[in-house]
């Protein structure tokens, strides 16, 4: 009997010939009522890949575009590198979030993604996936979906608001991602440094940890290392709303 | 007999139950084994010399990164003293040469200059210790250039929780010198007494007058302390209930805030200057319990609470406060109130305990100068913890400080099951509550209060490292 608690709901039961029970793909397609047939075409495209160690490249900006992945197990980030030299931080995927969908149109990747600690993906050839979602209308869907929400995430940066508001709004959006895939909403780890963080916020190192001592102060989180406990998710989604806009 | 004592603090009411815990001198004879205090899990001699500078660098860049990086602690060891006590285990060399104070503290800056960067400087310094050795073998002025020099590297809390402390030999301090002390910022003061019986203080080269030490006491007294702590000892060559208990009586009367009562432990094959004490003159086993007994039975009697270990405290001092509150931690510098802080080790040994890992300078004073004029920190050996080092070390903590676990909180705190987890730690424990050192319930474990004197007995069940050949030789015994 295993002596942890925690039992991730990103499953690992999949195999060559099966889906692991919590694919985000399986269940688009099963929603559509396609055949076993077409679940097996599909599945003969997902490759288990990892593990990739904190600081392995998944991809580099200029490599030529061949697949997406979605992440199995840790966390990745995205970034690029402007022509000054400085890295600027466009995202995190968190497990069961799918990267590279922004290269979906390009011939190449427009960004590296990194692995910030140790990542595990499910990665599916491109243009053999992207011939079988004209025959399959749901898994065309479902991949736009993915892309949107993607797109959705960047939006958090673009608009004026306060350093409280934008760490609430951070803090909410992980929540919700989190909740989606079956883990705790209020209770999760970190992953990332407070560098990337604020680098991620547009904000100084040092505010996102005033912003979070304040809120811990207020009682709306409890910070231990890297771990955080949303206490007031009433609270912070308040705070949040100007941000996330629901 | 039990007392109770009110007294207000920080704009809140305490009721302060003074229980002395039982004194269960056959339960105490029989669990008289050798064992490590706990200062650290894992101990010192778990650190590997693989952990290099890279591994430390590596480790405080990480703790950089949280969230919200924690503030800091700083221990400075002073090894130098004028004269050789020799019951004395701590690392320290014997000089009255002032300028190797001089040499040493510009070691010292170097090892600041380079430390102190590493630390993001929204890192505030929320506590400061001085220890030894002698640190007032340096005078005021270079302790307060010194002070100055840290202020300058390293950001300091301003707030009225920081403690600044020295420990401080009264037979070599004016009352000058502990105003100056005051006035650079220093709020706690630590003096070393031992016992006060001429005989004992003749066989263990230690002459200290009562008139000397209370007029250090009323010096940091008046000087605006916030609390002062005297060292006493109990097993030393010499002692006698009847000295022993007329010296607790006296510093009783001076009413330290602390008093921190220490169990001798002879161990010359390790520590050479005991080598120089007459073994004929120690306290039988017998005798030494009884020593312990009396001092537990007179400090009780005088309204001072049991704090664990070794330590007592008044009931509005913050160590007895934060016990009651439950917050109450453990490190190298014994009980302390900073629960959160990464702690650098500055100076010849000095051990840090940066984010989840453990790091110690070179004992001996001529590898660590050598090392920090080369421009390197001076690591001779540390270790990262694992997950289940972190895990006991927090079970310890808890025992160490709180002397009770609550079950259903460590597990949600860890994400464990706790039986499990320790099943067979748990065993060993089974024993021990047949004894009447715990008692064991589904939700809680919890040390009885004839227990509480065995901490260090309690808390070994869940030491992964503890086997049966490496307690002979290493730890001292228990009482």
């Amino acid at each position: 009997m295993s002596v942890k608690r925690r039992i991730s709901p990103i499953a690992d039961d999949g195999d060559e010939i099966r889906f692991c029970s919590t694919c985000a793909f399986s269940s688009a397609c099963l929603s559509e009522g396609f055949s076993k047939n077409a679940l097996q075409d599909l599945h003969v495209l997902v490759e288990h890949i990892g593990p990739f160690h904190e600081g392995d490249h998944i991809f580099r900006e200029g490599d030529d575009f061949n697949a997406i992945a979605a992440v199995r197990g840790g966390t990745v980030k995205t970034y690029v590198v402007d022509t000054d030299g400085n890295e600027q931080v466009l995202g995190f995927f968190l497990p069961g979030e799918v990267i590279g969908l922004n290269a979906i149109h390009h011939a190449k990747y427009p960004c590296n993604a990194v692995a910030l600690d140790t990542v595990m993906l499910c990665r599916f050839s491109f243009p053999k996936m992207a011939l079988l979602a004209t025959k399959m209308p749901g898994l065309q869907t479902q991949l736009f979906r993915l892309l949107s929400q993607d797109i959705g995430k960047a939006a958090l940066l673009a608009g004026d608001y306060s350093a409280d508001q934008r760490m609430a709004a951070f803090l909410i959006a992980l929540s919700r991602r989190y909740a989606a895939r079956g883990f705790s909403a209020t209770r999760f780890h970190l992953t990332m440094s407070r560098t990337d963080m604020a680098n991620y916020l547009r904000l100084a190192p040092e505010t996102v940890s005033r912003v979070l001592r304040r809120f811990q102060t207020e009682g709306l989180v409890q910070v231990e290392r890297r771990e955080i406990e949303l206490t007031q998710l009433k609270q912070l989604e308040q705070l949040a709303r100007p941000v996330l806009r629901d | 007999m039990t007392q109770v004592k009110a007294f207000f603090n920080a704009g809140q009411y305490y009721l302060a139950m003074i229980t002395p815990p039982p004194f269960d001198a056959d339960l105490l004879r029989r669990y008289d084994r050798p064992g490590p205090r706990y200062t650290s899990y894992p101990t010192a001699p778990q650190f590997s010399g693989q952990f290099s500078e890279t591994n430390l660098l590596e480790v405080i860049k990480r703790s950089n990164e949280d969230p919200i990086p924690r503030p800091l602690s700083i221990y400075v060891h002073v090894p130098f003293c004028a004269s050789p006590c020799f019951y004395c285990g701590c690392n320290r060399i014997i000089t009255r040469d002032e300028k190797r104070g001089e040499k040493y503290l510009e070691d010292l800056r170097k090892e600041v200059a380079m430390v102190a960067p590493l630390f993001e400087s929204d890192r505030e310094v929320m506590q400061l210790h001085f220890g030894g050795g002698t640190p007032n073998f340096l005078s005021p002025t270079q302790l307060g250039e010194f002070m100055r020099f840290l202020l300058q590297h390293f950001h300091f809390s301003h707030s009225e929780n920081r403690d600044i402390s020295i420990e401080i030999d009264p037979r070599c301090v004016k009352p000058d010198d502990i105003a100056a002390l005051a006035a650079m910022g220093f709020n706690r003061a630590s003096l070393g007494v031992q016992d006060f019986d001429p005989d004992v203080q003749e066989a263990v080269n230690r002459i200290q007058s009562v008139e000397e030490t209370l007029a250090v006491i009323k010096a940091c007294r008046d000087s605006g302390f916030k609390s002062v702590n005297v060292d006493l000892i109990y097993g030393l060559p010499k002692q006698t209930l009847t000295g022993f208990g007329k010296t607790l009586d006296t510093v009783i009367e001076a009413r330290p805030d602390r008093i921190a009562v220490y169990s001798y432990a002879h161990m010359p094959q390790l520590f050479k200057p005991q080598r120089q004490l007459d073994e004929t003159q120690l306290p039988s086993a017998e005798t030494k319990l009884s020593l312990l007994q009396l001092a537990i039975e007179k400090l009780s009697q005088a309204g001072y609470c049991y704090i664990g270990m070794d330590h007592f405290a008044l009931p509005e001092d913050e160590l007895a406060i934060a016990q009651e509150r439950g917050d109450l931690h453990r490190n190298f510098m014994g009980y302390t109130t900073h629960a959160d802080s990464d702690l650098i080790g500055l100076g010849v040994s000095s051990i840090s305990h940066i984010g989840e890992s453990f790091s110690q300078n070179p004992r001996d004073l001529p590898s660590w100068e050598a090392t920090v004029e080369s421009g390197h920190l001076p690591i001779w050996r540390g270790m990262n913890l694992s997950e289940d080092d972190v895990i006991r070390a927090d079970l310890i903590q808890r025992w160490m400080c709180q002397g009770e676990i609550d079950i259903a909180k460590f597990e949600e705190r860890h994400d464990i099951y706790f039986n499990e987890y320790f099943g067979e730690d748990l065993k060993k424990l089974q024993s021990l509550a047949e004894d009447g050192l715990v008692t064991l319930s589904p939700t809680h474990l919890k040390a009885t209060s004839r227990g509480r004197l065995l901490l260090r007995i309690i808390a070994a069940c869940f030491d992964a490292y503890l086997k049966p050949s490496a307690t002979v030789l290493q730890f001292s015994k228990t009482i």
